[in-house]
């Protein structure tokens, strides 16, 4: 195979759990997001503009409509002869071969894989974060400072710094302290879990990691801090511009909901860096003459005939008439029938709301996460259900 | 379903319509918010199997060229079969009505003999439908037909431009071939046929060969003067909503799609249409929009007002605006306070606040590409 500089590897194995309902049928990256899109498009996405077109994917939690949505990458202009998306999920070697343990351990069990390429850097990436990045010019400021591990920080807010792996820095961008989820963080640079090895120092670091049983594998609970523990020239750097982790109910909410206003920095809609995805083949959307439609994001093959207010369908999204959406992210191919209302809900894919349903409107005294009542995919809802703000309903076929 | 190959004669001849047709071929025109005249064809027959297509170019090719690319998008891109271009022969004869044209067959004929389908399904490439063949390809085979010609199954639908009728017996064979002019109250009424027909490869090539000498006629003329001896049957479809040839044709096939039968048949069902992918994103209502009654592509922004009308991919529509009974092509910019009714506006046309751009339904208002207001 063609030698390629840089080989990219998406982590995209674990659960999710934290996504409730949205994560029970599906790996996290391919969980949609702001309509049309699914998680993992961002990242590919970045990797097609970066030029990087080696990327292995990291499988192992429920994988199957992930793998049917990469197929061969194509979509991502992926599917090159000499390199492409490699699907890689957990096997069997003739003597080791078992479970992904931890993100480390799943890179250790690849090292073939890199080593076919012989690259000089490894990238890696978190294939559950949306932000839109070029990787090549975190790779020259790598190549700048003679690094051997770099790692894309960002600036966040200081009552979120205790969700991250904060990082402190010198003047020269070199890291001195990096702690995992600390209690009390002294930065707010967070770690984007995006990070470029020198190949030659992964490779050893993830020898030595996988010889140490107590060892959780983890990047940024093992790896990088016993990097920095040897003296390794580890540098951060500092990323500008919008990247947002959907790990949560509420992060993921609100993630997609920023995305209705106008002048976002996501910026979707910039036609030089755009976002690819394996799209569904829909028609154009159809309005109703009795639909009203309003700080929405409406995607292809949705009939809407209801009043659809500061809300995003999915593509392929029926919505009946009298029928109220606010402030609802309505995932892939969801029915809501008429007369239905739902307020500040999740409805996971090809879920159905039957009539007269009530969903999200009223609350108890403390709204769980947030009030946002979230709808397992593929759920039927009863004719006149009324579910309760924060409540999380699961799928009953 | 692979025992059938296909050919669209893609360069179907229509007036300009009004400047919607005058830089890119019929089969290259913009339809139903985010295809092509030509994916309609061409997604049909992929649809029934069909995986080896020729598209009979028409003149000016670079546009469809541009949207066809390698066929990927249609999954003709492989290595068995796939799309195959076929240049035709008749160069710069406007107002040609020779729909499925032997000399242009003839011209190809390699495509013809170097596969090894027993059929051929053969469409015109400027008619809007979803249709599958293989309910045709089956009855085809089991009457062991030579040729099946499609007409309409029902004539319920607004267009009428079709000219060509069928006359059959009871197992729907063929007994008469007539157009308009002959058609008198004929009882029980001639049934319509569509310029869509599967015919035996062999018998093709025997007929381009033996017609080799006579320079351009069509394939229906030629079955009509054969009716003894080839073995020609009739088998209908429903699912064909018209035939563009004039302006009036686009506008109200296009104002068709805002029916929810019209839509059943073109969009709902199993078999979608194919068309190039864009990846834009999805359309943003903000707090002024207002739509009613309208299809919208992906990639617009809408701010203002729109009623009965067809907004294409990217297009913006300021606050203030009013568009009605319109049909926007894409990257159009409509800015605050202009005002459309009964209006075509092709690709990119920019329309400054204000503006007032009036047509009528027998006559809509076509503002060419990229224009200024």
């Amino acid at each position: 195979m063609k030698q390629q500089e840089c080989v990219a590897l998406l982590l995209a194995g674990g659960q999710g759990s934290r996504l409730g309902g949205l994560t029970r049928n599906r790996a996290k990256p391919a969980v949609s997001f702001c309509g049309k899109y699914r998680i993992i498009d961002f990242s590919l996405s970045n990797c097609t503009y970066s030029n990087i077109n080696t990327v292995g994917i990291l499988i192992q939690y429920k994988p199957f409509l992930l793998n049917s949505y990469i197929g061969l990458g194509s979509a991502w202009d992926l599917d090159n002869p000499f390199s492409g998306v490699h699907i890689l999920p957990p096997f069997l070697g003739d003597s080791e071969g078992r479970w992904y343990n931890g993100t480390a351990n799943a890179v250790y069990q690849n090292y073939e894989f890199i080593d076919f390429y012989t690259p000089e850097y490894v990238i890696i990436l978190s294939g559950d974060h949306v932000y839109k990045m070029d990787y090549n010019l975190m790779l020259q400021f790598h190549k700048e400072k003679d690094s051997e591990i770099t790692i894309a920080t960002i600036q966040v807010r200081n009552e979120e710094a205790s969700r991250f792996g904060i990082l402190t820095v010198d003047e020269d961008a070199r890291v001195t302290k990096f702690t995992e989820k600390p209690l009390q963080p002294d930065s707010n640079l967070a770690s984007m879990g995006v990070y470029i090895f020198n190949w030659s120092i992964l490779k050893q670091a993830l020898i030595e990691d996988n010889l140490d049983y107590q060892s959780e594998n983890d990047f940024g609970k093992n790896i990088l801090p016993q990097q920095l523990k040897q003296e390794r020239r580890v540098y951060g750097y500092n990323f500008h511009g919008y990247w947002r982790d959907v790990g949560t109910i509420e992060s993921y909410y609100h993630a997609n909901m920023e995305s209705l206003r106008e002048g976002h920095f996501l910026n979707i809609f910039d036609p030089k860096f755009r976002v690819f995805s394996n799209e569904d083949i829909l028609p154009p959307h159809f309005v109703g003459s009795s639909a009203e439609i309003k700080n929405s994001l409406i995607c292809n093959g949705c009939i809407v005939h209801g009043k659809v207010t500061n809300s995003i369908l999915a593509p392929g999204v029926y919505v009946g008439k009298e029928v109220e959406i606010t402030d609802s992210i309505l995932l892939p191919y969801v029915k809501v029938h008429k007369g239905s209302v739902l307020v500040k809900t999740i409805v996971g894919e090809n879920a159905e709301i039957m009539r007269h349903c009530n969903v999200g409107s009223n609350g108890g005294t403390v709204p769980n996460q947030e009030g946002i009542t979230v709808i397992e995919d593929y759920h039927l809802l009863p004719m006149g259900s009324i579910v309760e703000a924060g409540e999380n309903v699961t799928r009953t076929r | 379903m692979s025992n059938a190959i296909g050919i669209i004669f893609a360069n179907s001849g229509s007036d300009s319509l009004q400047g919607l047709a005058l830089d890119r071929p019929l089969a290259a025109v913009p339809f139903g918010g985010r295809y092509r005249i030509l994916d309609f064809a061409l997604s049909s027959m992929v649809n029934s199997g069909i995986r080896t297509i020729g598209l009979v170019a028409p003149r000016q090719y670079r546009p469809l060229l541009d949207h066809l690319g390698s066929g990927k998008d249609w999954f003709l891109e492989r290595k068995d079969g796939g799309l195959f271009i076929l240049p035709g022969v008749m160069h710069g004869l406007a107002g040609n009505n020779h729909t499925l044209c032997i000399k242009d067959l003839q011209h190809n004929l390699e495509y013809l003999q170097k596969d090894y389908a027993e059929n051929v399904v053969v469409s015109s490439g400027n008619q809007i439908y979803n249709i599958n063949f293989m309910e045709s390809l089956e009855f085809h085979k089991a009457k062991h037909a030579d040729v099946t010609l499609i007409y309409k199954g029902n004539d319920d639908s607004s267009d009428q431009t079709n000219e060509i009728f069928l006359e059959m017996s009871e197992g729907h064979k063929v007994y008469n071939i007539i157009d308009k002019k002959s058609l008198e109250s004929r009882i029980p009424p001639p049934s319509r046929f569509v310029n869509m027909l599967i015919i035996r490869r062999e018998v093709l090539l025997d007929i381009v060969e033996k017609y080799s000498s006579i320079g351009c006629i069509d394939l229906i003329d030629i079955f009509s003067v054969n009716l003894e001896i080839l073995k020609i049957y009739g088998s209908p479809t429903c699912s064909l909503i018209g035939t563009i040839r004039t302006l009036k044709d686009y506008f109200d096939r296009s104002m068709d799609l805002l029916d929810l039968g019209v839509r059943g048949k073109l969009w709902l069902g199993t078999d979608q249409i194919h068309t190039k992918i864009k990846d834009n994103p999805p359309t943003l209502y903000t707090s002024h929009a207002k739509v009613s009654n309208s299809l919208i592509a992906s990639g617009c922004s809408i701010s203002g007002e729109v009623i009965n009308s067809i907004i294409f991919r990217g297009v913006i529509v300021e606050q203030g605006c009013k568009i009605e009974n319109s049909i926007i092509l894409p990257k159009c910019h409509i800015r605050a306070h202009a005002q459309t009714d009964y209006a075509i506006l092709d690709k990119s046309v920019i329309v400054n606040g204000d503006n007032v751009l009036k047509g009528s339904l027998p006559n809509p208002l076509v503002v060419l590409k990229s224009t200024v207001i």
